[in-house]
C-alpha cells in the first residue's frame, strides 16, 4: 500500500461507517434469573461486547424464579431467555413458549440437601426419610430432582410431608434447624454446604434423571424475528465456548456476576459449577435435538411433563414435539457467518 | 341524587350489583373477549376450578379445609393482637407517662411491613402455625393499639371527673367509664385489624403452609392457574366478610346505647 | 391524681429515651443470652455496623440508598395513582347515593384480598414493566383514599350544600368546590393510612422484579443466611415509612392550624 490512501480502502471505510450508521442495533429483550450458572453467558457476552457484533442490543430483565418469569411472557415483556426446564414446560402449556436449545445439563445442580447432623443417617438409610418434612420450591427443577430421588428409594409423595416455599425461605428454615431436608438448586446448594455444613444426599444426576435448563422464545416473536433468535443463540453459544476455553477468566467474571445477584460462594464451588454441569456447543445442541420425537431433548422434556402431570400442575401436559424445535439452531448452523461466530472461542 | 334517593334494601342492591359484575365479566371475557382469557379467567373456568377444589381438592386439601384452617389462623392472630393491643392502647391513652415510654418503640416498629418479618419469623419460630400467627399479629396489632388509644383520648374529661367525684377508681373506672367510652373507636380499630389479618394471611402462608386459602393462592400462582387464584380471592373475601359481619353483631350487642 | 395531663418537656424526653433504651437493652440481652442462636438474632450494634456498611458497599449490585430509591420511585407512582383515582371516586360516591349503593359492596369484597395476592396477575398483565409493582402498591393504598374521601363528603354540613344549590351550583361544582374543601381533613387522614399501607405492600410488589429494591435486599439477605442484612433492610424500610408518615402528619397539622385560623 502506498502512502496515499488506497481508494478501495477508503471505500471500505466509508461503507463500514455507512452501515454502522444505518444498522441501528436491534433491541432484543432477554430474561433470566440472577446469579445462576446458565445465566453467566449473558453477562459474559455483555462484558465482551459480543451482542453488538451481531447488531443486537440486549435489554435484560431478571426474575427471582421461573414461574414469574414465564408469567411475564404473557404480556410480551421479554422475547427470549433462559429458564429451568420445569418452567419451560409450564410456559409451553400456558403461553406458547418454544424451547430452542438447552442452557446446560443441571442434573447435578438440583438436589435434595440435608442439614449436617442428620445427613449421614439419611445417606445410609434413605428409607428413614419416610415421614419427614421436605421443604422445596414447587414447580421447579429442584422439586423435580427431589421427586426423582424419592422415586429412586421407592418412596411415594404421600410418604413425606412437602412444604412449598421460595429458595430464600428454605435456606432460612434449614439454617435455623427448622427443617432437615430441602430441595435446592445451585448456587444455593453451595451456600448451605459452605455456611451450614449441609450435605447433598441425592442429586438429579444420582437418579439418572436428566434435568436440563432451557433456552426459550415467545412463539410470536420467533415467527416475526427468526434472524434475531438465531443471532441470540449464536451469542450464547460463543460465550460458552469462550468460558470453557478460558476458565480462570470466566471464574473472575462469575464472581462479579454472582456478587451482583447477592450470592457469594467459594472459588472451589465456582469450579464445581463448571465441573459438574455440562454445556452444549452448536454441534452438541444439534445432536441432542436431532430426530424430533425420538431426540434426547424431547425425551427429557416429556419426562418432566410426566412429572408435572403427577403433581397435578398440568392435567394434560403438552407433547415435547409441539414446543421443542431445533429450527433456530439449524439456522445458526446453515449461516456460515453465524456458525463461525458461535464456534469462536475467543 | 342525594335527596331524591330512597334507599332500597342494601342487600338487594348489593346482590344485584354483584350479579351485574358477573354478567359484565362474562361479556368481557367470554362473549366479546375484550379481555383475552390469558389475562383473566372466564366465569366458566372459575366455576370449573371451584368444582375441582371442592371435589378433588387442590393444593393438598379441599376448599372447606383451606377455609377453616385460614379462619383459625386469622382468629389466633386477631385474638393475640386484640388481647395485647387494646390494653396497651388504652394504657397509652390514659397515661401520658406510659405513652412517652412506649410510643417511640411503637413508632419504630410500626412502619415495618408484616411481610418483612417473614425471614425472622422462620428462623425464630420455624415453619409451624406459630410463625404465621406472629406475622398476622404484627399486621393486626397496630390498628388495635392506635384506635384504643384514640378511643380513651376521645372521652370527655368531665365524664372522668364526674366518675372520680363519685369515688369510682381503679379497675372499676376502667370497666365503667374508660372501656365503654372508648368502645366505639376500639371497634373501628378491630374492624381494621381484622381486615389487616386477612390481607396478611397470604403472606403468612408463604411460610410453608400445608392447607389454607393463602396456600391455595400461592400454589395457584406457582401453577399459573388464574381461575384458581380468583377462587382463592373469592374465598378470602367471603371469609373476611363473614368475620366482619360477626364483629358488627358483637359491636351492636355490646353497645346497645350506640345503635345506629 | 390525674394521669392524663400533659407532661413537662423534660419528663417526656427522659421517658421516651428510657423506653427506647429498654427496647434495645432487651434486644441486646436476648441476643447475648443466646436463647435464640446469635446468628438469627444479632445484637443491635452488629446490625448497626452492617447497616452502615450497606450504605457504602454495594450488596446485590447496589448500595442500600440506591435500593431504597428504586423502591421509593415505585411507591411514589403507585401511591400517586391511588390518590388521583381514589379521592375523586370517594367524593363522587359520597355525593351520588345510588352509585355508592352499587359500588360499595364491590369495594368491601376487594378490601380483604391481600395486595400480594395480585402479584401473579400483576406479572401476567404488566410483566417486567413498572406497572406490576405499581399495581400491587395501588391495591394497598387505594381503599383508604376512597373510604376517607367518601366519609369526608358524607359528613359535610348540609347547610353548605343547600347554600350552594340555591346559588345554582351543578353536581361537579358542588363536588369540587364544596365537598372537596370540606373533606380535606378526612382526606389527609386517609392519605396517612394509605401511604402506610402502600409502603407496606412494597415488599410484596418487589417479589415480581428481582434486580433492585429494598424487598429484594431482604430476600437476598435471607438467601445468604445473613440476619443482619435482613434486619438492616427492615430498619431502612421502617425509617422511610416513618419519614413518609411524619411528612404527612406535618401537612395534616399545618392544615388544621390554617383552618383554625380561618374561622
Amino acid at each position: 500500500m502506498n502512502r496515499h490512501s488506497h481508494p478501495l480502502l477508503l471505500a471500505a471505510i466509508f461503507a463500514a461507517v455507512a452501515t454502522a450508521a444505518q444498522a441501528q442495533p436491534t433491541e432484543i429483550r432477554v430474561s433470566y434469573q440472577p446469579a445462576l450458572y446458565w445465566a453467566l453467558p449473558f453477562y459474559v457476552a455483555t462484558e465482551k461486547g459480543w451482542w453488538g457484533e451481531l447488531g443486537l442490543k440486549p435489554a435484560f430483565s431478571t426474575f427471582p424464579a421461573g414461574v414469574p418469569q414465564i408469567a411475564a411472557s404473557a404480556s410480551k415483556s421479554w422475547d427470549v431467555g433462559g429458564t429451568g426446564s420445569v418452567p419451560a414446560v409450564l410456559g409451553a402449556a400456558r403461553y406458547n413458549l418454544l424451547t430452542i436449545g438447552l442452557t446446560n445439563d443441571e442434573s447435578a445442580g438440583n438436589a435434595l440437601v440435608a442439614a449436617a447432623p442428620k445427613a449421614d443417617g439419611y445417606t445410609k438409610n434413605p428409607q428413614s426419610i419416610k415421614g419427614e418434612t421436605i421443604v422445596l420450591t414447587a414447580n421447579s427443577t429442584g422439586d423435580y430432582a427431589v421427586q426423582s430421588c424419592l422415586a429412586k428409594w421407592g418412596l411415594k409423595k404421600a410418604d413425606v410431608t412437602i412444604k412449598s416455599m421460595g429458595q430464600a425461605e428454605i435456606i432460612s428454615a434449614m439454617s435455623s434447624k427448622n427443617a432437615d431436608l430441602g430441595g435446592l438448586w445451585a448456587p444455593n446448594i453451595y451456600t448451605m454446604e459452605e455456611k451450614e455444613g449441609a450435605k447433598v444426599i441425592c442429586s438429579g444426576k444420582d437418579t439418572g434423571t436428566v434435568i436440563p435448563g432451557a433456552l426459550v422464545v415467545r412463539a410470536d416473536y420467533a415467527k416475526e424475528q427468526p434472524q434475531n433468535v438465531a443471532k441470540f443463540l449464536a451469542v450464547y453459544l460463543r460465550a460458552w465456548k469462550w468460558m470453557n476455553a478460558h476458565r480462570p477468566e470466566a471464574i473472575v467474571l462469575m464472581k462479579k456476576f454472582y456478587d451482583l445477584g447477592g450470592v457469594s460462594i467459594s472459588q472451589a464451588s465456582m469450579e464445581k459449577e463448571f465441573d459438574t454441569r455440562p454445556t452444549f456447543d452448536l454441534a452438541g445442541q444439534l445432536k441432542i435435538m436431532k430426530g424430533g420425537e425420538t431426540s434426547d431433548v424431547d425425551k427429557w422434556m416429556n419426562q418432566i411433563a410426566e412429572f408435572m402431570k403427577s403433581t397435578g400442575t398440568l392435567p394434560e401436559p403438552p407433547q415435547a414435539s409441539r414446543y421443542v424445535t431445533d429450527e433456530y439452531m439449524r439456522m445458526v448452523d446453515s449461516d456460515p457467518k453465524l456458525k463461525e461466530f458461535a464456534n469462536r472461542s475467543n | 341524587m342525594r335527596n331524591g334517593w330512597r334507599e332500597p334494601s342494601r342487600l338487594a342492591v348489593g346482590g344485584s350489583t354483584l350479579a351485574a359484575v358477573v354478567v359484565l365479566w362474562y361479556l368481557a371475557t367470554t362473549f366479546t373477549q375484550i379481555i383475552p382469557p390469558v389475562y383473566f379467567p372466564t366465569p366458566a373456568e372459575v366455576l370449573q376450578a371451584f368444582r375441582q377444589i371442592t371435589v378433588q381438592g387442590y393444593a393438598d386439601g379441599q376448599l372447606q379445609q383451606h377455609f377453616l384452617h385460614s379462619c383459625w389462623l386469622v382468629l389466633m392472630g386477631f385474638a393475640a393482637a386484640v388481647g395485647l393491643g387494646v390494653p396497651l392502647g388504652m394504657l397509652m391513652g390514659w397515661s401520658r407517662r406510659a405513652e412517652a415510654l412506649i410510643n417511640p418503640v411503637f413508632l419504630l416498629l410500626r412502619p415495618i411491613p408484616p411481610l418483612a418479618w417473614i425471614p425472622l419469623a422462620i428462623v425464630w419460630l420455624g415453619l409451624g402455625d406459630a410463625a404465621k400467627v406472629l406475622v398476622i399479629w404484627f399486621a393486626a396489632f397496630v390498628p388495635a393499639v392506635i384506635n384504643s388509644y384514640a378511643g380513651v383520648r376521645s372521652i370527655e374529661p368531665y365524664l372522668i371527673e364526674a366518675a372520680r367525684s363519685l369515688g369510682i377508681r381503679g379497675a372499676m373506672l376502667v370497666r365503667e367509664v374508660l372501656f365503654p367510652g372508648a368502645l366505639p373507636l376500639i371497634f373501628t380499630g378491630l374492624r381494621l385489624s381484622l381486615q389487616a389479618c386477612w390481607t396478611t394471611l397470604v403472606a403468612a402462608e408463604l411460610i410453608g403452609a400445608i392447607v389454607g386459602l393463602g396456600h391455595v393462592l400461592y400454589q395457584a400462582g406457582l401453577d399459573l392457574f388464574p381461575a384458581m387464584i380468583v377462587v382463592g380471592m373469592i374465598g378470602v373475601a367471603i371469609a373476611g366478610g363473614l368475620m366482619t359481619t360477626a364483629l358488627g353483631r358483637l359491636e351492636a350487642w355490646s353497645m346497645p346505647w350506640h345503635r345506629r | 391524681m390525674r394521669a392524663n395531663v400533659a407532661l413537662r418537656r423534660r419528663e417526656f424526653v427522659v421517658l421516651s429515651c428510657a423506653g427506647l433504651a429498654a427496647f434495645f437493652a432487651i434486644w441486646a440481652l436476648a441476643s447475648m443470652l443466646g436463647t435464640t442462636a446469635r446468628q438469627f438474632l444479632p445484637p443491635p450494634w452488629v446490625v448497626a455496623e452492617k447497616f452502615v456498611e450497606l450504605t457504602h458497599e454495594p450488596f446485590s449490585g447496589f448500595t442500600l440508598q440506591h435500593h431504597l430509591l428504586s423502591s421509593f420511585a415505585r411507591f411514589g407512582m403507585g401511591f400517586t395513582l391511588a390518590v388521583l383515582i381514589g379521592i375523586p371516586l370517594g367524593l363522587i360516591l359520597g355525593w351520588f347515593r345510588w352509585l355508592d349503593v352499587i359500588v360499595s359492596p364491590l369495594l368491601d369484597a376487594l378490601r380483604f384480598v391481600a395486595p400480594i395476592a395480585w402479584v401473579p396477575f400483576a406479572a401476567l398483565w404488566f410483566g417486567t414493566g413498572i406497572g406490576g409493582p405499581v399495581l400491587v402498591i395501588f391495591t394497598g393504598a387505594f381503599p383508604p383514599c376512597v373510604i376517607n374521601a367518601y366519609r369526608g363528603a358524607r359528613y359535610v354540613d348540609q347547610h353548605l350544600i343547600e347554600a350552594a344549590r340555591t346559588l345554582g351550583a351543578r353536581h361537579w361544582q358542588i363536588i369540587s368546590e364544596v365537598l372537596l374543601p370540606a373533606s380535606v381533613p378526612s382526606i389527609v387522614a386517609g392519605l396517612r393510612v394509605s401511604a402506610g399501607l402502600g409502603w407496606q405492600s412494597l415488599v410484596g410488589a418487589e417479589l415480581i422484579v428481582a434486580s433492585s429494591g429494598i424487598g429484594y435486599v431482604l430476600v437476598k439477605g435471607q438467601a445468604s443466611i445473613s440476619t443482619s442484612i435482613v434486619m438492616s433492610g427492615m430498619i431502612a424500610i421502617g425509617i422511610v415509612g416513618f419519614a413518609i408518615d411524619a411528612l404527612l402528619r406535618r401537612a395534616e397539622m399545618h392544615l388544621q392550624r390554617r383552618r383554625g385560623g380561618d374561622r
